[in-house]
Protein backbone atom coordinates (compact mmCIF):
# COMPACT_ATOMS: atom_id res chain seq x y z
CA UNK A 1 0.00 0.00 0.00
CA UNK A 2 2.97 2.47 0.96
CA UNK A 3 4.92 1.93 -2.04
CA UNK A 4 2.10 1.92 -4.67
CA UNK A 5 1.28 5.03 -2.64
CA UNK A 6 5.02 6.61 -3.28
CA UNK A 7 5.42 5.54 -6.38
CA UNK A 8 2.38 6.85 -7.89
CA UNK A 9 2.90 10.34 -5.94
CA UNK A 10 6.63 10.71 -7.00
CA UNK A 11 6.94 13.62 -8.88
CA UNK A 12 5.04 15.64 -6.63
CA UNK A 13 7.21 14.27 -3.72
CA UNK A 14 10.20 15.25 -5.75
CA UNK A 15 9.18 18.80 -5.76
CA UNK A 16 8.27 19.34 -2.33
CA UNK A 17 11.67 17.76 -1.18
CA UNK A 18 13.32 19.68 -3.29
CA UNK A 19 12.29 22.74 -1.68
CA UNK A 20 14.76 21.72 1.45
CA UNK A 21 18.42 21.74 -0.33
CA UNK A 22 19.36 19.39 2.16
CA UNK A 23 17.79 16.35 0.57
CA UNK A 24 17.72 17.69 -3.07
CA UNK A 25 19.53 14.43 -3.87
CA UNK A 26 16.26 12.58 -3.96
CA UNK A 27 15.21 14.49 -6.36
CA UNK A 28 17.02 13.60 -10.21
CA UNK A 29 15.23 16.57 -11.72
CA UNK A 30 17.96 18.67 -10.44
CA UNK A 31 21.38 18.35 -11.46
CA UNK A 32 23.78 20.37 -8.99
CA UNK A 33 23.84 17.36 -6.54
CA UNK A 34 26.81 17.37 -4.38
CA UNK A 35 26.22 18.99 -1.09
CA UNK A 36 27.93 17.61 1.44
CA UNK A 37 24.88 17.62 4.01
CA UNK A 38 22.85 14.86 2.89
CA UNK A 39 20.52 13.13 5.17
CA UNK A 40 19.29 9.73 4.13
CA UNK A 41 17.76 9.04 7.37
CA UNK A 42 15.23 12.31 6.57
CA UNK A 43 13.54 10.29 3.54
CA UNK A 44 11.12 9.30 6.37
CA UNK A 45 9.96 12.39 7.87
CA UNK A 46 8.20 12.99 4.77
CA UNK A 47 6.03 9.84 4.96
CA UNK A 48 3.22 11.06 7.42
CA UNK A 49 2.31 14.51 5.20
CA UNK A 50 2.21 11.74 2.53
CA UNK A 51 -0.32 10.17 4.36
CA UNK A 52 -2.11 13.00 5.38
CA UNK A 53 -2.41 14.80 2.08
CA UNK A 54 -3.74 11.27 0.17
CA UNK A 55 -6.93 10.96 -0.45
CA UNK A 56 -8.74 9.39 -3.78
CA UNK A 57 -10.79 12.90 -5.06
CA UNK A 58 -6.64 13.96 -5.26
CA UNK A 59 -5.55 11.25 -6.93
CA UNK A 60 -8.41 11.24 -9.50
CA UNK A 61 -7.05 14.94 -10.28
CA UNK A 62 -3.99 14.49 -10.56
CA UNK A 63 -4.47 11.35 -12.81
CA UNK A 64 -6.78 13.49 -14.89
CA UNK A 65 -4.13 16.13 -15.24
CA UNK A 66 -1.25 13.77 -15.98
CA UNK A 67 1.56 13.87 -13.17
CA UNK A 68 2.79 17.05 -14.20
CA UNK A 69 -0.24 19.97 -13.32
CA UNK A 70 0.40 23.59 -13.47
CA UNK A 71 0.86 23.42 -9.34
CA UNK A 72 3.95 21.01 -9.76
CA UNK A 73 5.52 22.62 -12.93
CA UNK A 74 5.51 26.24 -10.92
CA UNK A 75 6.79 24.56 -7.75
CA UNK A 76 9.20 22.67 -10.10
CA UNK A 77 10.65 25.66 -11.78
CA UNK A 78 10.58 28.07 -8.59
CA UNK A 79 12.61 25.35 -6.96
CA UNK A 80 14.66 25.47 -9.93
CA UNK A 81 15.33 29.04 -9.76
CA UNK A 82 15.96 28.81 -5.87
CA UNK A 83 18.60 26.57 -6.12
CA UNK A 84 20.11 28.35 -8.98
CA UNK A 85 20.99 30.90 -7.07
CA UNK A 86 22.04 29.15 -3.96
CA UNK A 87 24.62 27.13 -6.07
CA UNK A 88 25.53 30.72 -7.63
CA UNK A 89 25.67 31.81 -3.80
CA UNK A 90 27.73 28.87 -2.85
CA UNK A 91 30.57 29.34 -5.25
CA UNK A 92 30.91 32.92 -4.69
CA UNK A 93 31.32 32.34 -1.09
CA UNK A 94 33.76 29.27 -1.40
CA UNK A 95 35.40 31.64 -4.19
CA UNK A 96 35.73 34.50 -1.49
CA UNK A 97 36.96 32.32 1.35
CA UNK A 98 39.74 30.70 -1.02
CA UNK A 99 40.68 34.34 -1.78
CA UNK A 100 40.72 34.98 1.77
CA UNK A 101 42.99 32.16 2.63
CA UNK A 102 45.24 33.22 -0.37
CA UNK A 103 45.62 36.62 1.09
CA UNK A 104 46.05 35.73 4.91
CA UNK A 105 49.34 34.51 4.26
CA UNK A 106 50.42 38.52 3.46
CA UNK A 107 47.80 39.92 6.18
CA UNK A 108 49.03 37.89 9.04
CA UNK A 109 52.82 39.67 8.93
CA UNK A 110 53.76 41.89 11.06
CA UNK A 111 54.04 45.18 10.32
CA UNK A 112 57.42 45.78 9.75
CA UNK A 113 59.28 48.15 7.66
CA UNK A 114 57.97 51.05 6.00
CA UNK A 115 59.40 54.58 5.34
CA UNK A 116 62.63 55.79 6.00
CA UNK A 117 65.36 58.52 5.19
CA UNK A 118 69.03 57.74 5.34
CA UNK A 119 72.28 58.17 3.71
CA UNK A 120 73.90 55.68 1.77
CA UNK A 121 78.04 55.03 2.54
CA UNK A 122 78.49 56.63 -0.91
CA UNK A 123 76.62 59.63 0.54
CA UNK A 124 73.50 59.52 -1.63
CA UNK A 125 70.21 59.67 -0.33
CA UNK A 126 68.84 56.18 0.80
CA UNK A 127 64.62 55.93 0.87
CA UNK A 128 62.72 52.52 1.10
CA UNK A 129 61.77 53.52 -2.38
CA UNK A 130 65.22 51.40 -3.21
CA UNK A 131 63.95 48.33 -1.37
CA UNK A 132 61.69 48.14 -4.64
CA UNK A 133 62.69 45.37 -7.35
CA UNK A 134 64.96 43.93 -4.97
CA UNK A 135 64.94 40.91 -2.21
CA UNK A 136 66.53 43.05 0.38
CA UNK A 137 68.40 41.59 3.28
CA UNK A 138 68.48 43.65 6.38
CA UNK A 139 70.74 43.74 8.91
CA UNK A 140 71.63 46.45 11.93
CA UNK A 141 75.20 46.75 13.41
CA UNK A 142 77.96 48.69 14.12
CA UNK A 143 81.62 48.87 12.95
CA UNK A 144 82.93 48.54 16.22
CA UNK A 145 81.38 45.19 16.63
CA UNK A 146 83.76 42.87 18.29
CA UNK A 147 82.28 39.39 16.84
CA UNK A 148 78.59 39.15 16.38
CA UNK A 149 78.19 41.49 13.34
CA UNK A 150 81.08 40.15 11.33
CA UNK A 151 79.57 36.82 11.73
CA UNK A 152 76.58 37.42 10.60
CA UNK A 153 77.25 39.69 7.57
CA UNK A 154 79.96 36.59 6.51
CA UNK A 155 76.49 34.43 7.00
CA UNK A 156 75.01 37.11 4.85
CA UNK A 157 77.79 36.97 2.36
CA UNK A 158 77.54 33.59 2.08
CA UNK A 159 73.83 33.02 1.78
CA UNK A 160 74.25 35.93 -1.27
CA UNK A 161 76.91 34.14 -2.96
CA UNK A 162 74.28 31.02 -3.41
CA UNK A 163 71.13 32.56 -4.00
CA UNK A 164 72.50 35.49 -6.31
CA UNK A 165 73.86 31.71 -8.36
CA UNK A 166 70.19 30.38 -8.54
CA UNK A 167 68.29 33.56 -9.05
CA UNK A 168 70.49 36.45 -10.10
CA UNK A 169 71.28 39.33 -9.09
CA UNK A 170 68.26 40.79 -7.57
CA UNK A 171 68.88 40.72 -3.78
CA UNK A 172 69.96 43.99 -1.89
CA UNK A 173 72.11 43.66 1.43
CA UNK A 174 72.08 46.61 3.79
CA UNK A 175 73.81 47.19 6.62
CA UNK A 176 71.83 49.94 8.68
CA UNK A 177 74.59 51.50 11.58
CA UNK A 178 72.85 51.49 14.92
CA UNK A 179 75.71 53.79 16.09
CA UNK A 180 75.46 56.97 13.70
CA UNK A 181 78.44 58.96 16.07
CA UNK A 182 81.03 56.91 14.72
CA UNK A 183 79.95 55.15 12.27
CA UNK A 184 80.86 57.99 9.40
CA UNK A 185 80.72 57.17 5.51
CA UNK A 186 84.32 55.75 5.18
CA UNK A 187 84.27 54.30 8.33
CA UNK A 188 81.11 52.34 7.40
CA UNK A 189 82.86 51.61 3.21
CA UNK A 190 86.15 50.23 4.97
CA UNK A 191 84.07 47.93 6.75
CA UNK A 192 81.62 46.71 4.52
CA UNK A 193 84.86 46.26 1.37
CA UNK A 194 85.40 42.60 4.40
CA UNK A 195 81.83 41.61 2.81
CA UNK A 196 80.00 41.06 0.01
CA UNK A 197 80.61 43.27 -2.51
CA UNK A 198 76.68 44.54 -2.97
CA UNK A 199 76.45 45.57 0.56
CA UNK A 200 75.32 48.88 1.10
CA UNK A 201 75.57 50.35 4.57
CA UNK A 202 73.10 53.19 6.03
CA UNK A 203 73.29 55.94 8.15
CA UNK A 204 71.28 58.60 9.08
CA UNK A 205 71.64 61.15 12.47
CA UNK A 206 70.62 59.81 16.24
CA UNK A 207 66.88 60.91 15.76
CA UNK A 208 66.80 59.12 12.15
CA UNK A 209 68.45 56.05 13.33
CA UNK A 210 65.86 55.78 16.14
CA UNK A 211 62.98 55.99 13.69
CA UNK A 212 64.09 53.21 12.02
CA UNK A 213 64.78 51.12 14.27
CA UNK A 214 61.37 51.96 15.64
CA UNK A 215 59.98 50.35 12.38
CA UNK A 216 62.25 47.41 12.13
CA UNK A 217 61.49 46.74 16.19
CA UNK A 218 65.58 46.65 17.06
CA UNK A 219 66.40 47.18 20.14
CA UNK A 220 69.81 49.61 20.58
CA UNK A 221 71.90 51.06 23.49
CA UNK A 222 74.07 54.31 21.86
CA UNK A 223 72.92 57.01 23.66
CA UNK A 224 71.74 60.29 22.01
CA UNK A 225 75.12 62.31 23.44
CA UNK A 226 77.50 59.17 22.81
CA UNK A 227 81.46 60.62 22.42
CA UNK A 228 82.45 60.50 18.60
CA UNK A 229 85.80 59.14 19.49
CA UNK A 230 84.82 57.10 22.42
CA UNK A 231 85.96 53.75 22.96
CA UNK A 232 82.17 51.83 23.29
CA UNK A 233 80.07 48.81 22.30
CA UNK A 234 76.22 48.97 21.47
CA UNK A 235 73.90 46.42 22.50
CA UNK A 236 71.62 45.74 19.86
CA UNK A 237 68.80 43.03 18.55
CA UNK A 238 70.53 40.47 16.20
CA UNK A 239 68.27 39.86 12.97
CA UNK A 240 68.70 39.77 9.55
CA UNK A 241 65.34 40.63 7.66
CA UNK A 242 64.51 39.28 4.17
CA UNK A 243 62.11 41.70 2.68
CA UNK A 244 60.51 41.18 -0.31
CA UNK A 245 60.50 42.93 -3.93
CA UNK A 246 57.74 45.85 -2.55
CA UNK A 247 59.48 46.25 0.44
CA UNK A 248 57.38 44.17 2.20
CA UNK A 249 58.55 42.07 5.39
CA UNK A 250 58.81 38.35 5.09
CA UNK A 251 61.14 36.64 7.67
CA UNK A 252 63.16 37.74 10.34
CA UNK A 253 66.48 34.95 10.92
CA UNK A 254 67.85 35.36 14.46
CA UNK A 255 71.79 34.39 15.00
CA UNK A 256 70.68 30.39 15.55
CA UNK A 257 69.41 29.72 12.25
CA UNK A 258 71.84 28.24 10.23
CA UNK A 259 72.72 29.22 6.62
CA UNK A 260 71.60 26.90 4.84
CA UNK A 261 67.88 27.52 6.04
CA UNK A 262 68.35 30.68 5.18
CA UNK A 263 69.17 30.02 1.95
CA UNK A 264 66.00 27.00 1.78
CA UNK A 265 63.74 30.25 3.00
CA UNK A 266 65.10 32.76 0.79
CA UNK A 267 64.57 30.23 -2.69
CA UNK A 268 61.23 29.32 -1.59
CA UNK A 269 59.79 33.03 -1.48
CA UNK A 270 61.58 34.04 -4.40
CA UNK A 271 60.13 30.75 -6.18
CA UNK A 272 56.26 31.45 -4.77
CA UNK A 273 56.83 35.10 -6.08
CA UNK A 274 57.43 34.06 -9.80
CA UNK A 275 54.56 31.79 -9.62
CA UNK A 276 52.51 34.34 -8.63
CA UNK A 277 53.68 37.27 -10.56
CA UNK A 278 55.53 35.76 -13.35
CA UNK A 279 59.02 37.29 -12.36
CA UNK A 280 61.49 36.68 -9.76
CA UNK A 281 61.94 40.38 -7.96
CA UNK B 1 104.34 61.72 2.64
CA UNK B 2 104.67 62.42 6.18
CA UNK B 3 101.55 64.79 5.84
CA UNK B 4 99.81 62.03 3.94
CA UNK B 5 100.52 58.97 6.43
CA UNK B 6 99.79 61.28 9.06
CA UNK B 7 95.95 62.04 7.88
CA UNK B 8 95.65 58.70 7.16
CA UNK B 9 96.42 57.17 10.29
CA UNK B 10 93.46 58.45 12.55
CA UNK B 11 91.00 56.63 10.49
CA UNK B 12 92.85 53.23 10.13
CA UNK B 13 92.59 53.31 14.18
CA UNK B 14 89.16 53.99 14.14
CA UNK B 15 88.29 51.28 11.23
CA UNK B 16 87.50 47.99 12.06
CA UNK B 17 88.64 45.34 9.32
CA UNK B 18 88.55 41.72 9.09
CA UNK B 19 92.76 41.84 9.54
CA UNK B 20 92.52 43.79 12.42
CA UNK B 21 89.69 42.04 14.14
CA UNK B 22 91.55 38.83 13.48
CA UNK B 23 94.86 40.40 15.29
CA UNK B 24 92.86 40.90 18.20
CA UNK B 25 90.98 37.94 18.34
CA UNK B 26 94.00 35.71 18.16
CA UNK B 27 95.81 37.37 20.56
CA UNK B 28 92.49 36.80 22.81
CA UNK B 29 92.87 33.19 22.47
CA UNK B 30 96.37 33.04 23.09
CA UNK B 31 95.76 35.24 26.38
CA UNK B 32 92.53 33.10 27.36
CA UNK B 33 94.47 29.75 26.43
CA UNK B 34 96.79 30.83 29.08
CA UNK B 35 94.27 31.27 31.63
CA UNK B 36 93.11 28.09 31.21
CA UNK B 37 96.27 26.59 31.60
CA UNK B 38 96.65 28.18 35.14
CA UNK B 39 92.54 27.58 35.91
CA UNK B 40 92.12 30.81 36.36
CA UNK B 41 88.45 31.85 34.68
CA UNK B 42 88.09 35.86 35.53
CA UNK B 43 90.86 37.89 33.77
CA UNK B 44 93.32 39.83 36.08
CA UNK B 45 93.29 37.31 38.79
CA UNK B 46 96.19 35.55 37.28
CA UNK B 47 98.86 37.50 38.64
CA UNK B 48 102.01 38.37 36.81
CA UNK B 49 101.27 34.65 34.90
CA UNK B 50 100.68 35.40 31.16
CA UNK B 51 102.15 39.27 31.19
CA UNK B 52 103.28 38.65 27.69
CA UNK B 53 100.13 37.11 26.65
CA UNK B 54 98.03 39.90 28.27
CA UNK B 55 99.86 42.81 26.80
CA UNK B 56 99.68 41.23 23.06
CA UNK B 57 95.62 41.47 24.17
CA UNK B 58 95.65 44.75 25.16
CA UNK B 59 97.70 46.06 22.01
CA UNK B 60 95.53 44.23 20.19
CA UNK B 61 92.30 45.11 20.97
CA UNK B 62 89.94 48.12 21.76
CA UNK B 63 89.54 48.62 25.38
CA UNK B 64 86.04 47.77 25.17
CA UNK B 65 86.34 44.48 23.39
CA UNK B 66 88.64 43.39 25.94
CA UNK B 67 85.41 44.30 28.81
CA UNK B 68 83.37 42.76 26.60
CA UNK B 69 85.54 39.19 25.98
CA UNK B 70 86.56 39.04 29.81
CA UNK B 71 82.81 39.52 30.90
CA UNK B 72 81.85 36.97 28.04
CA UNK B 73 84.42 34.11 29.35
CA UNK B 74 82.66 34.72 33.35
CA UNK B 75 79.44 34.21 31.98
CA UNK B 76 80.39 31.48 29.51
CA UNK B 77 81.80 29.64 32.26
CA UNK B 78 79.01 29.72 34.72
CA UNK B 79 77.10 28.83 31.96
CA UNK B 80 79.10 25.95 31.49
CA UNK B 81 78.92 24.90 34.97
CA UNK B 82 75.04 25.09 35.22
CA UNK B 83 74.70 23.19 32.29
CA UNK B 84 77.17 20.51 33.73
CA UNK B 85 74.68 20.19 36.58
CA UNK B 86 72.00 20.06 34.33
CA UNK B 87 73.86 17.25 32.42
CA UNK B 88 74.52 15.19 35.39
CA UNK B 89 71.08 15.90 37.09
CA UNK B 90 69.60 14.51 34.07
CA UNK B 91 71.95 11.50 34.17
CA UNK B 92 70.73 10.65 37.87
CA UNK B 93 67.48 10.66 36.91
CA UNK B 94 67.95 8.45 34.44
CA UNK B 95 69.82 6.27 36.47
CA UNK B 96 67.12 6.53 39.49
CA UNK B 97 63.96 5.43 36.63
CA UNK B 98 65.73 3.01 35.13
CA UNK B 99 66.00 1.32 38.51
CA UNK B 100 62.57 1.30 39.36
Amino acid sequence: MLSFLFSRRAPALCVRRAQIPSIRTLCTHNKPSSSPRVHPKRKNAFEPAQRRNYSDHNEKERNAIGVFGPRAAFAFLATGVALWFYFRNEKLRLKEEKEKERASKQYGRPNLGGQFTLTSHEGKPFTEEELEGKWSLVYFGFTNCPDICPAELDKISTVLDTVQKEHGDIFLPLFITVDPARDLPHRIARYLEDFHPSFIGLFGDYDATKAICKKYRVYFSTPANADPKGDYLVDHSIFVYLMDPQGKFVDAFGQSVPQEDVVEKINKEVNDWQRQTGKKA
Amino acid sequence: MGWFSSSKKPEEENTTTRQNRQQCWTARDAYFTCLDDRNVVKAGEEGNACSTEKKAYEANCAKSWIEYFNQRRVIADAQKDRLARAAAQHEEWKAKSGKS
